[in-house]
């Protein structure tokens, strides 16, 4: 028998797939369709000329309106959804099921349908878009429309990654604090709350990345002011692809920040 | 400072804890029973991380049912510790602390002084403890909750800190409730005993009381009684009775009870085994014969299994060193075993 073993030993070595290998090639494969593109986007412009356009009111533009709008949508998102991830996390039953399912909503659905569903509640014919209009406070194309889009399609990032991040807080600490007479609040805040704190950095940072990235629902909201999506896509339809290069550029920067972010200080969530 | 339970009860889906009626002076109570018996609820009611269906807990007289955790004033030691994991031992203290120089006067009082500027993942199990406790009293608690904080213990580490949770229990002159379901560390540590089944108090008893004179059969064999024989009481006068189980007929001090079904519970610490050697006219009316079935060293003591005149019951007696080696004790061997009258404890049979 123990020959036998051997035998089948070397033959699985002499003659064999090697399965791990197979799955190598195939999965380089994909890698280079992530890498290449990247590669190619960063080499199909002299460096020299992306710079110079990236100081054009158009790009300026669009940088500070996205930037400005995705840290307010994040705000946003962070101070209603880290009450709503914490409530998640310690409550269980089904109307925690559903809740949760609402929650994830946004995420699965398109975001143009997104931006729809937030016009039909928003927008110029909704008598809370007349009033707003009246009061001199627009919600559709103006920065607070960017916000309102941006907010819906990223705030669930907030709330499912916190969720999991205070599940992962043993409750035996907070029971801990309270009976050394600490009120709930003081426990949230020195027991709970740093506990979270990389995980929740982690979701406030998705949801900027998400924000930051927003396109289809803001299209429907807000064309202007321009975020750089809408930049990008704006340069791509009527001066062409080579256009649509520096704003491309910097979103792809914010992106790898975002990731650098993600692997050092932030609690990776997809480890 | 006086802790009372009345009528407290609590409702589970799967389990349902009283109504526990329970006085806690100025003592430790070790409450002692298998794991989802209720007892991490008991106190889990009594530090307020649940309410209770009905019933009320006094503290001082002070109502607490009603009350979140923080403004109870019961310290409660958690199973691994929950020591703050983001906080160093000196940090976790002073987080308790009432006044800062308590940090420092507890880290010396529970020998941590040396662990402040480490963080509690970097500590051992026993240590974890002591800074927990060590937290725990910094608050200056008016009763102190303990649950199983040594079951996760080696056991030398194990016996020293009881040792020392000995004489602290003692300097505190508030009620302890101390969690356990290690019989040992119960009549070590307990000055009594709180024996909890199905959510309920079995029995409420001194140590001792608790293990020579349990109240149930649950009682008894979850204290490691492990004579426990169905039996009659015959010839019953004003102070004495007999009771047969068996083949074995002895003499016994009248049970309290009139019931004459019992089961007879005879703790293995209180049989005395002697050499077969004894004249039978110095036999006492309690002294049987039986041969040796099995033995097994348990460290301390042997544990001395003997099948009583000719096989009719089985007999455990724990049985010291020094009389096992000079009885020569071995499987077979013929043996007088001494059942002493005030050791026959009986408990009525019910239904």
């Amino acid at each position: 028998m123990a020959s036998r073993t051997n035998s089948d030993r070397t033959g699985t070595v002499t003659f064999g797939f090697d399965w791990l290998s197979v799955a190598l090639v195939l999965g380089g494969v994909l890698l280079l369709y992530y890498v290449v593109p990247m590669a190619s986007l960063f080499l199909s412009v002299p460096a020299g000329d992306i710079l110079a356009r990236m100081t054009s009111p158009t790009v300026v533009d669009s940088a500070t309106t996205s930037l400005l709008s995705a840290s307010i949508s994040t705000v946003v998102a962070t101070l209603f959804g880290l009450p709503l991830a914490y409530w998640l996390a310690r409550t269980d039953g089904a109307v925690t099921k559903g809740v949760l399912a609402v929650v994830v909503l946004p995420l699965v659905l398109p975001p143009t349908v997104g931006g729809i569903v937030l016009l039909t509640v928003f927008g110029p014919g909704s008598p809370l878009g007349e009033a707003a209009i009246a009061a001199g406070f627009p919600l559709t194309r103006s920065l607070a429309g960017v916000v309102l889009a941006q907010t819906f399609v990223a705030s669930p990032f907030v709330v499912v990654t916190a969720k999991a991040a205070f599940e992962s807080v043993d409750q035996t600490l907070e029971y801990a604090s309270r009976s050394l007479g600490k009120s709930r609040l003081t426990t949230a805040r020195h027991v709970t709350l740093p506990l979270a704190g990389s995980g929740i950095l982690a979701g406030v940072t998705l949801a900027f990345a998400r924000a930051i990235g927003e396109f289809g629902a803001t299209m429907m909201m807000a064309y202007y002011p321009r975020t750089m999506p809408v930049q990008i896509w704006v340069a791509f339809i009527e001066l062409g692809l080579d256009n649509a290069y520096p704003v491309a550029i910097l979103l792809v920067l914010i992106a790898a920040a975002a990731l650098l972010i993600l692997n050092t200080v932030a609690s990776n969530p997809w480890e | 400072m006086t802790l009372e339970l009345s009528r407290l009860r609590k409702a589970y889906a799967q389990f349902g804890f009283g109504p526990v009626d329970l006085t806690v002076d100025d003592e430790v109570l070790a409450v002692l029973g298998p794991s989802g018996s209720g007892k991490t609820t008991l106190l889990s009611l009594i530090a307020g991380i649940t309410s209770p269906g009905s019933g009320s807990i006094q503290l001082d007289g002070r109502e607490l049912v009603g009350f979140p955790p923080e403004d109870r004033r019961v310290g409660m030691v958690f199973q691994e510790g929950a020591l703050f994991p983001h906080m160093t031992t000196r940090e976790n203290i002073a987080y308790a602390a009432t006044a800062s120089d308590r940090v420092d006067e507890l880290a010396t009082l529970l020998e941590v002084t040396d662990l402040l500027d480490r963080r509690p993942p970097t500590l051992s199990g026993g240590e974890r403890q002591r800074v927990a406790l060590a937290r725990t009293l910094a608050t200056d608690p008016d009763a102190l909750l303990l649950d199983e904080p040594l079951s996760s213990l080696d056991t030398p580490i194990r016996k020293r800190l009881r040792d020392e949770l000995h004489s602290l229990f003692e300097s505190l002159d508030i009620p302890v409730l101390y969690v356990t379901h290690d019989q040992r560390t119960a009549t070590a540590l307990g000055d009594r005993i709180a024996i909890v089944r199905d959510g309920a108090l079995e029995q409420v008893a001194t140590p001792s009381a608790v293990l020579t004179r349990p109240k149930s059969r649950f009682v008894a064999r979850f204290t490691g009684n492990e004579n426990l024989f169905a039996g009659t009481v015959t010839d019953r006068t004003a102070d004495e009775a007999m009771v047969q189980f068996g083949d074995v007929r002895v003499h016994t001090t009248a049970p309290n009870h009139s019931a004459s079904a019992v089961t007879v519970c005879i703790h293995p610490s209180r049989v005395e085994v002697e050499a077969p050697d004894v004249a039978d006219g110095d036999r006492t009316a309690n002294t049987v014969t039986g041969t040796v079935a099995r033995w097994l060293n348990e460290g301390s003591e042997y544990r001395v299994d003997i099948d009583i005149e000719a096989g009719s019951l089985a007999l455990t007696a724990n049985v010291r060193p020094p009389t096992f080696e000079r009885l020569g004790l071995a499987n077979g061997s013929e043996v007088h075993v001494l059942i002493p009258e005030e050791s026959i404890h009986l408990i009525p049979d019910v239904e």
